[in-house]
């Protein structure tokens, strides 16, 4: 479960936003709605550890049952989504998801991890395909693939269709939602579109501000 | 249309210096193509110590500043070292090369300020030891002095290209993946990063295996390296020697060309080796140590610049200064005041080829600029990749390989050693940093704006004038200041096409390092590094005043 108590988020000595509790369960796909600039981005940046320096963090951040404010970025065991799908460029789709892998499992399992993933992802045979030859839609697919081969215990999401068309948009969202569902993690999803939103606890910032 | 009427100049060049280098000069008797020049050429005394210093500066300053500098974004990016080293960016590639080596010369000879430090209490020297620490025959202080002035071009090269990258995300998406900040870096960014300022590294590798000014300042002497062999040959008196000097010149671009190739196949090796590496998904790093050293090369590389512009401060200053004391027995300001006096016509030349040629590359470059905007709009694609590779051409080509087929084409046409001619040369090597300095801001200018002051008075000339260049002004500004100094720095086209007969505080800086007065010599080095300075101050200043009342404008 991902846990958030009295969160608050300040600049310059000023809160963006009043005081935010929230408790996201496994397999939960909780919203956050807000206009541009009243910190949605900002809180997410917070959970995952990514903050920038101007701001301040007050309150806490659990994730099933352990504090993970003090702990950097990459032992947070969060995964995260942006509305640009980030994939690396000098890598093919094999070894973008690849890099997602624990270093431990054998070449031949992680061949068949990727396989399998790229198989549900309706991705078969994109193995050796530079990211470049992929539509918006795959390459989205592909993004979620690599943050949960990687084994979050949450996923935040920031607005991640936001630059989808309407059509793709849809279609992204039902496979995002199944597969994060189908997981069991809990998720956050970050969006100025009530749309995007799936069902569940939609918190709006807009509203919470001072 | 204005790259290739440049690039012609460089054609041509190179044309007539492989002619001569084939023994074909008919201007002084030599009307048969012969390969003899060669042969004199790989059996002159001391070729291969020369072959072998120019490629262990050339080369080694070359892979040693690239690898420092990867090294500071991997261990130190956004560190409070990295701030430090932020801000010492701009006056660290405002001094100019010359002026730099100078300063390390006097920082690190046997005589100099760090043994004076050190002496007699450390050492027991109460003489300069009789060690050649600067001036070695493997040209290994010059790969130092090359390095230092490198690194800094690399770094700014670097950051223009992570613009590109969406550097903070891309860490994020990494780190949520379990990597630790330096592996993201090493494993994600970097090899993006690379294929973006591949072009500067050539640029860097063409430069270091083919300096002139530098190598005679730092460089070995006896033999000295390729190219200050080549710039002997081509300043001799007897004609013959231009021949044998074509066939050196040659000799350093073909080394060049093959240096290009060998990077090229040391990239595919690097990346064929490592593929795996980068995806083994070993997230933790065993570099603590690395980050400690890169933050230290961040001190010495604002260090030894600091050291440098003081030294040469404290030797202008100077009248009496024995070894080993630390500090002038007596100072004086009277090299300031015969310097005044002196470096008038040096410092007007400058000044004056250093203004036209950068004003001019800005109004060529915004004219590029403003074509691509045009070709734009009527549907027509700018193939950016292959206007990068011609804008980066007159760097990729050592300037002694073809500079020597200018100079003699101008003879011919009766063009040499007119100021025009000489504003030209150096437009030739100010214009791609103009273009590559400014055009990123430029293209990403918003258009939109343009159009509606367009809609607004109704001529696209006075939105142009009215909107767009003021918003754009300390970018212009910037670049211009960046080619001036660029210009300030030219010692080969100033020799060549000037025919001699313009000094500039370059030419003078090094002609007297090589055997005048440090005091004397300081002083000249100075100037040199105060000129370009002054220009950057103002470029940064004249926006800041003008827009004093635009909020948005004091970015």
């Amino acid at each position: 479960m991902l846990k958030l108590e009295t969160v608050q988020i300040y600049i310059d000595g000023r809160p963006l936003f009043s005081s935010l509790s929230l408790e996201i369960k496994p397999g939960e796909i909780a919203s956050i709605m807000g206009p541009s600039g009243c910190g949605k981005s900002t809180l997410l940046s917070a959970i995952c550890g990514n903050l920038a320096d101007v701001f301040v963090l007050s309150g806490d951040v659990s994730l099933n049952e352990r504090t993970i404010l003090a702990l950097p970025m990459e032992k947070r065991r969060i995964g995260i989504l942006f509305q640009d799908d980030l994939l690396f460029p000098h890598m093919n789709i094999a070894e973008n998801l690849a890099f997602a892998l624990p270093s431990e499992m054998e070449k031949p399992e992680k061949k068949e991890k990727i396989r399998e993933a790229l198989m549900k992802a309706g991705l078969s045979g994109f193995e050796k395909r530079d990211p470049e030859t992929l539509s918006g839609g795959q390459r989205a697919r592909v993004s979620l693939l690599r943050s949960l081969l990687a084994e979050p215990e949450a996923i935040l999401l920031d607005e991640p269709f936001s630059k989808l068309d309407q059509e793709l948009k849809d279609q992204i969202r039902s496979f995002v939602f199944e597969t994060i569902r189908s997981m069991d993690i809990p998720a956050l999803l970050v969006s100025h579109d009530h749309r995007d939103c799936p069902q569940g606890q939609i918190i709006n910032l807009a509203n919470q501000g001072e | 249309m204005t790259l290739v009427c440049f690039l012609s100049a460089i054609v041509i060049g190179l044309i007539s210096t492989w002619t001569q280098a084939f023994g074909y000069m008919p201007s002084i008797g030599f009307n048969h193509f012969s390969v003899i020049h060669w042969i004199r050429l790989f059996s002159y005394p001391g070729f291969n110590s020369s072959l072998i210093a120019t490629m262990i500066s050339g080369i080694g300053a070359t892979l040693l500043a690239f690898i420092f500098t990867f090294f500071l974004f991997a261990f130190s990016y956004h560190n409070q070292f990295w701030r430090l080293l932020d801000q010492a960016l701009a006056p660290l590639l405002a001094v100019p090369h010359a002026a730099f080596a100078i300063g390390f010369l006097f920082l690190a000879a046997p005589s100099g300020w760090v043994l004076r430090l050190l002496s007699p209490g450390l050492t027991g020297f109460v003489v300069p030891p009789d060690w050649s620490l600067m001036k070695d025959a493997y040209g290994i202080s010059l790969m130092l002095v090359m390095v230092l002035k490198e690194i800094p071009f690399l770094i700014l090269m670097s950051l223009g290209a992570l613009g590109r990258i969406d550097v903070r995300r891309s860490l994020a998406v990494g780190r949520s993946l379990g990597y630790e900040t330096v592996q993201v870096w090493i494993k994600i960014i970097l090899p993006q990063l690379y294929p973006k300022i591949r072009l500067a590294l050539f640029a860097v590798l063409a430069y270091s295996l083919s300096v002139v000014d530098l190598a005679l300042l730092v460089g070995p002497t006896a033999p000295p390296t390729m190219a200050v062999q080549v710039f002997r040959w081509f300043n001799d008196p007897d004609f013959e020697y231009r021949l044998l000097g074509a066939a050196g010149a040659t000799l350093i671009l073909l080394l060049v060309v093959s240096s290009i190739g060998l990077l090229y196949l040391l990239e595919a090796g690097v990346k064929l080796i490592f593929r795996s590496w980068l995806i083994n998904g070993q997230r933790r790093s065993r570099f603590f140590l690395f980050s400690t050293l890169s933050n230290f090369l961040v001190l010495a590389l604002v260090g030894v610049s600091i050291g440098v512009i003081l030294v040469l401060l404290v030797w202008s200053f100077t009248w009496r200064w024995q070894f080993p004391d630390f500090l002038p027995a007596t100072w004086s300001t009277q090299f300031w005041r015969n310097g005044v006096l002196q470096i008038g016509g040096p410092i007007w030349n400058t000044i004056s080829t250093g203004i036209t040629a950068s004003f001019l590359a800005v109004i060529l470059v915004i004219g590029c600029l403003e074509n691509e905007i045009l070709m734009l709009k009527r549907g027509l694609k700018t193939n950016t990749t292959k206007i990068l590779w011609l804008i980066y051409l007159p760097l990729l080509i050592p300037q002694i390989a073809f500079l020597f087929g200018v100079q003699v084409t101008l003879v011919i046409l009766r063009l040499d050693g007119i100021w025009l001619s000489l504003v030209w040369s150096h437009l030739l090597f100010v214009l791609p940093y103009v273009f590559l300095s400014l055009g990123p801001i430029y293209r990403s200018y918003d258009q939109r704006i343009t159009d509606v002051a367009v809609t607004l008075c109704r001529s696209p000339w006075q939105a142009f004038l009215k909107v767009k260049l003021p918003m754009l002004m300390r970018p212009v500004l910037f670049s211009a200041a960046i080619g001036f100094s660029v210009s300030v720095a030219q010692y080969l086209p100033t020799l060549f096409i000037g025919a001699g007969r313009f000094d500039t505080i370059t030419t003078e800086a090094v002609n007297l390092a090589s055997g005048s007065d440090r005091r004397i010599v300081s002083v000249y080095a100075l100037f040199q590094l105060l000129t370009p300075l002054m220009v950057f101050l103002s470029a940064l200043f004249i926006p800041r005043f003008y827009f004093r009342q635009r909020k948005g404008m004091q970015i």
